[in-house]
């Protein structure tokens, strides 16, 4: 008679599973670092939009974004912050061992309040953080109206 | 209270003999970029002051959190040539190989 060895892997145990599952379960969770899915944010970069009383401010994180490889357009109040994150791999030469970050052609389209002036913008990329100064209509800015008592 | 602290997006490579850790880290000021080294872990600390706008959010997507990252170095890596920038908010931390583990050519003599 043949000896088999005894699998004590392979022998079914359904803890095992259990076991498994929870891994699995685990590794879902892990929300260590933010994937880079296609629906992420790193695809369509976050903003912030606060309405002030004089302005409207922008702000747009895009680390690793060349100021020549951005295009901003405003059109009456929608705004359109299209650029470029160029990516830095050369191919051959260099080995990756971990790449959460993103490169590639972005798009964001934001509708702004009907208020804003499309001529007076100002723009700034500083720290990879892109912010957007946009002034409001004179005629829409609340005025303070001094009323005279005689 | 303690700041919220986040995990920077990271990407780690080797080129050329270097290793090469990058993080996006938008908004952060290179003064305010702590990097230290302790036994074998890299420590990296990015506080983001950033000043508040005063006003009424319509859109606020962005995390305003802390930079916090720990990086596992091994013995191979020199810890006295590590080097660091921040360019368009995003750190580069460059590892160097110790002299003794790089491969080096050996001649025949004869």
């Amino acid at each position: 008679m043949d000896l088999v060895r005894w699998n004590q892997r392979g022998n079914l145990n359904p803890m095992d599973e259990f076991d498994r599952l929870q891994e699995e379960i685990n590794k879902l969770f892990n929300l260590d670092y933010q994937s880079s899915g296609i629906f992420d944010r790193t695809a369509s970069p976050a903003v912030d939009v606060i309405e002030k009383d004089d302005s409207v401010v922008v702000r747009c994180d895009m680390p690793g974004v060349k100021k020549d490889n951005l295009d901003l357009s405003l059109a009456r109040n929608i705004l359109t912050i299209k650029g470029e994150k160029e990516s830095e791999d050369h191919e051959n030469e260099s080995k990756n061992y971990r790449n959460e970050t993103w490169s590639g052609i972005f798009q964001r389209t934001i509708s702004l309040p009907d208020s804003v002036d499309p001529e007076k913008v100002e723009a700034s990329l500083r720290d990879g953080v892109l912010e957007l100064v946009i002034g409001k209509r004179e005629e829409v800015k609340p005025r303070q109206i001094d009323v005279k008592v005689s | 209270m303690e700041r919220r602290c986040v995990s920077p997006l990271s990407r780690i490579h080797e080129e050329g003999g270097k290793v090469y850790l990058q993080m996006e880290m938008p908004g952060v000021k290179k003064d305010n970029v702590n990097v230290s080294i302790e036994d074998n872990q890299l420590r990296i600390n990015a506080p983001r002051h950033e000043e508040e706008v005063q006003g009424n959010y319509i859109v606020r997507e962005r995390n305003c959190a802390d930079f916090e990252k720990v990086f596992t170095i091994d013995n191979s890596i020199d810890r006295n040539s590590i080097d660091a920038s921040l360019v368009e908010g995003v750190l580069t931390i460059t590892l160097q190989f110790k002299e003794e583990v790089k491969p080096r050519k050996i001649k025949i003599r004869g």
